[in-house]
């Protein structure tokens, strides 16, 4: 242990309180840290071989022919997606495994552009006849809602493009005998049940991999393959007779990377501390409520910049194309370049080339290269997330790459990139922020959230809480949620931790649009110190 | 690519289970075609039609069990799934809750099916968005909305004798309303298996006086509330109580309805007596599903009687071990009412809050079902059985015990747009209802 971690641990007795810090987190692999290049991360050493044997590549002329038949049939713009999604995920309760499951979903979405409107069209049936089929439908269907619409989508430029890319990973998640996972996994869950006190343990391991092989009509071709994994392990604690339960999820994030992920996870040997901050959890003492100094590690952190920056910077939900169901933003389009949105420290950018990032790729589902760029700089709002449909709508020439469909089912329209939360320049550790803190409460990990439509107002939980009483960690807490505004939130935001304290968490399943889509996307930030209203959830019981 | 028909449906699963080398094999597949047509900013957004068949396989040995899925291509593909499930199956550690597969059932007869509704395409598509265009156009209010529709087939078989084929349709709407000074936003929505129950201009004129209704909203003290809680806003707090009614999590001691000290709280009067809440495939204008996943019937339940608390849902494994019987989780809820309109539950209110429905609802103690979220779209303030003006939106934190206990009165059920499960629920009036916070959203 440290001379600077010993400083602010009250007592010995709270050994695992170290463990709260991220810089103790030994999953959290190097090449996580580093700040986002500006394109896309090298692909894999295994591309070549990877692609090689790819079954996309025996319909690719299917693809062609879709795009083909729709040009002629009318179409301005089209294009088709060959996608492949593969997953597996065994979960196991206890002492037994629950669940094992596994399946591919493939097919071809034809998307075109006729008489100014889009048209979508979808099937799991490959060959010739059905695909252009395909094509000619979308392409009418298109053409019937040209006459709904008062100005035609027109598509912002971009470079014509051919080219493959494997998002880079060491070992295949899916070439690693089932019986390893199973073991892993009953191991944990073996490991945390052996702490006196534990009722119920959870593990799940959740690996998938996505395969799309994109044809444009302007002559873009690009074919590529992610690996995404996800392990997880909650431990339960129960006191039958007062009632009451806590639980504890590790706090490890999914990441666009193989099986090393997995086994950086460390499960087996992280699992009794997991167990033991369950029971910490549940004989902690309620908390207090009132506006409080909360310090928000990365853990936490990054759903926060998700839900209250990440999805008010969407360029469709300002517009109002998503008012039915995700909503609208607080922020104003012609507000870019003036609109304060956080303190001078607080700086945001987007990226599609973090290593690591579940957004991270090289192309996106318009064959526009991947990059970064500026969302808040110096607490003012720069910066908006775009397609080639929308970049002319703030007098942007080119897309900055945000176009995803979640399966050959979904038409693309706009997601979100990774955002994050650009380390302080002071080079603060957690260390720093608890110590500078007289009375506040420390929080990690991921709990409920709840936003309103326009992301003014929210509220979360969290993982693990401690009360902070002059620059040190006193006791744990639980019952905590933080309630605050967007932009109070984020101009009270007086300290963030350097460099060295940046971490990745990320989530499989944000959600949005009509038929709903699911996105997997990344948020990088360093731990930060806020004000909030703190609340006590604990409820009637 | 068409609807697989039941004939073909027997085919494909006879194949497969032909193709069984291990103890037990079960396989279901779901046919579907879509379609949508999305709207905003006053225009059309994006239409789209997927047609798609999947099939999943799940192979048992022992107690050793998996499932895997994939798309239906032709036979010799889907012994290839069949062999890929018994490699996962074997290689599948022991599950010790493993349950060997569902004996052949008989089913509600339920007719979900309509013709009308089948044959949906674009031109319904784009006639049913010119009349909800049609309404905000005319009202000068910005719009954003979706019209949806869906035909379907799910089936399951196995190889202990079981066969189950259910054809569905539905089709649903919904729109929202802001007005163009960006101070007020209405929604209305509606939900059926049938074409013809659907009134667009309805669901638009709705929208449309909700988003004028509630323009300039002011702000009230947060703090307990009487409210009249709109049918969708009853059903997405109802849908939290949906997860707690299992007998597992009550035994455990996990859940709301664990007796403390041990054992469930079945049997006891833990609601108002107005409160009966059911589950019935066969409902007739509501009908769902009348098997669950595993091809288990769906019986007629009732879960709440009259305020007691009379079923919780049992899995098949935890049913074999406490000696009881297995209550699958159902598809449909039915939470009754009276024949009250919403004018009229309005009128006997003297003072509180009318919500239209809630938004980013998420749970934060399991055990007290305490769940957080916001109002949305048409947030009222009623004084002496009126509405007087327009509010901000609140946050709640609140339970969904307390919607089922605090009852001061109940409307008329109508069936409301959530996927997934059929819910038929009223206006309720709830008295000591507590928000927390207000919101600027409008």
């Amino acid at each position: 242990m440290s001379s600077s971690r010993r400083s602010f641990l009250v007592t010995t007795g709270l050994a695992s309180a170290g463990a709260l810090l991220p810089r103790s987190r030994a999953w959290a692999a190097p090449a996580f840290r580093e700040p986002a290049a500006d394109s896309a991360p090298s692909p894999a050493s295994q591309t070549e071989a990877t692609l090689a044997v790819s079954r996309l590549l025996a319909d690719e002329a299917l693809a062609k022919r879709a795009v083909e038949v729709a040009e002629k049939a009318g179409a301005t713009y089209a294009d088709a997606r060959l996608v492949l999604w593969a997953r597996e995920r065994i979960s196991v309760r206890d002492d037994h495994i629950s669940g094992v499951g596994g399946g591919d979903e493939y097919g071809i979405g034809v998307r075109v552009l006729a008489d100014g409107a889009w048209g979508f069209a979808a099937s799991s049936e490959l060959n010739r006849g059905s695909v252009e089929a395909l094509a000619k439908k979308a392409v009418a269907m298109a053409q019937r809602n040209g006459r709904l619409r008062r100005s035609p989508i027109e598509l912002a430029p971009t470079p014509v493009v051919t080219g493959t890319w494997v998002a880079p990973f060491e070992i295949d998640p899916f070439g690693v005998p089932l019986q390893d996972k199973a073991d892993m996994l009953l191991g944990a869950a073996q490991a945390a049940l052996r702490v006196p006190g534990i009722s119920h343990v959870s593990a799940s391991l959740m690996i998938v991999r996505e395969e799309k092989l994109l044809i444009t009509s302007e002559g873009s071709r690009t074919h590529q393959v992610f690996f995404r994994t996800m392990p997880g392990l909650t431990a339960s604690a129960v006191d039958v007779r007062q009632g009451r339960f806590a639980s504890r999820n590790h706090e490890v994030a999914p990441m666009l990377a193989g099986w090393e992920h997995v086994m950086g996870a460390k499960l087996v040997d992280e699992a009794p501390r997991i167990a033991q901050e369950a029971l910490q959890k549940l004989h902690a003492a309620t908390v207090e409520p009132g506006l409080k100094t909360v310090i928000l590690a990365p853990s936490n952190l990054w759903l926060t910049i998700h839900e209250s920056i990440g999805h008010s910077t969407e360029l469709d939900r300002a517009l109002g194309m998503e008012a039915n169901f995700a909503g609208t933003s607080f922020i104003k389009p012609e507000t870019t370049g003036e609109l304060r949105i956080g303190a001078e420290r607080v700086n945001f950018f987007a990226d599609r080339t973090q290593a690591g990032g579940l957004a991270t790729t090289a192309w996106d589902d318009e064959a526009v290269a991947a990059q970064r760029w500026p969302i808040v700089k110096d607490g003012i709002l720069v910066g908006w997330q775009t397609t080639r449909e929308l970049a002319g709508a703030i007098g942007e020439k080119a897309s900055r790459g945000c176009s995803y469909a979640d399966s050959y089912g979904s038409i693309a329209f706009q997601r979100m990139p990774n955002i994050s939360l650009q380390p302080g320049t002071e080079g603060y550790t957690t260390e720093d922020l608890i110590n500078a803190t007289d009375d506040g409460v420390l929080i990690t990990g991921r709990g409920s959230w709840s936003i309103d439509q326009q992301r003014y107002n929210f509220q979360f939980g969290g993982q693990t809480f401690w009360e902070i009483k002059n620059g040190r960690l006193r006791r744990p807490l639980r019952d905590v949620a933080y309630q605050a505004n967007t932009i109070e939130f984020w101009s009270s935001c007086d300290m963030i931790g350097g460099p060295g304290t940046y971490r990745l968490g990320g989530s499989f399943s944000d959600g949005k649009g009509e038929p709903g889509q699911v996105n997997a996307v990344s948020h990088g930030c360093p731990p930060a110190r806020f004000k909030a209203n703190v609340l006590n959830t604990g409820g009637a019981k | 690519m068409t609807l697989l028909s039941k004939k073909k449906a027997q085919a494909i699963t006879k194949a497969a289970l032909r193709a069984k080398t291990v103890d037990a094999l079960a396989v279901s597949i779901t046919s579907e075609e879509s379609g949508y047509l999305r709207f905003s900013q006053n225009q059309a957004a994006a239409t789209g039609e997927t047609e798609r068949l999947d099939v999943s396989v799940t192979a048992t040995t022992g107690e050793r069990s998996a499932t895997v899925t994939g798309a239906y291509v032709d036979d010799a593909g889907l012994r290839a799934l069949v062999g890929r499930a018994e490699a996962l199956a074997k290689l599948a550690p022991n599950n010790p809750e493993n349950m060997p597969p569902v004996a052949a059932q008989t089913y509600l007869a339920v007719d979900e099916e309509d013709a009308k509704t089948a044959k949906m395409g674009a031109e319904e598509r784009f006639e049913m968005t010119r009349k909800l265009l049609r309404v905000a156009n005319k009202a000068r209010l910005d719009a954003a909305g979706m019209v949806s529709h869906r035909h379907r087939a799910a089936v399951i078989a196995n190889s202990a004798g079981l066969f189950a084929y259910h054809p569905s349709t539905s089709v649903s709407l919904s729109m929202t309303c802001r007005t163009r000074d960006g101070t007020g936003s209405g929604w209305g929505a509606a939900m059926e298996h049938q074409l013809a129950a659907i009134d667009p201009a309805a669901v638009a004129e709705r929208a449309a006086e909700k988003a004028e209704l509630s323009k300039d909203p002011e702000p009230v003290e947060p703090g307990a509330y009487t409210v009249i809680l709109e049918p969708q806003a009853v059903a997405e707090l109802l849908s939290f109580l949906g997860w707690a009614l299992d007998r597992r999590s009550a035994d455990e001691g996990r859940s709301a309805f664990a007796k403390p000290g041990g054992g469930t709280q079945i049997g006891e009067a833990l609601f108002h007596p107005s409160i009966t809440l059911r589950s019935d495939p066969s409902a007739p204008d509501h009908p769902s599903s009348p098997f669950a996943g595993d091809g288990q019937a769906l019986p007629k339940t009732t879960w709440i009687d009259r305020g007691v608390l009379k079923t919780l849902s049992t899995s098949r494994f935890w049913a074999a071990k406490s000696g009881v019987a297995a209550v699958p989780q159902p598809r449909s809820l039915i939470l009754g009412g009276t024949s009250k309109t919403d004018d009229e539950l309005i009128q006997g209110v003297d003072e509180g809050i009318l919500v239209t429905r809630f938004w980013y609802n998420r749970m934060l103690q399991p055990q007290s079902i305490l769940a957080t979220g916001l109002t949305r779209d048409g947030t009222f303030q009623i004084k002496g059985g009126k509405i007087s003006k327009s509010i901000k939106n609140l946050r709640y934190n609140e339970s969904p015990l307390t919607m089922l206990k605090n009852v001061l009165a109940l409307g008329t059920p109508k069936r409301v747009a959530l996927d997934g499960q059929t819910v038929v629920v009223p206006t309720m009036v709830v008295g000591g209802f507590t928000f927390s916070s207000l919101s600027d959203a409008v």
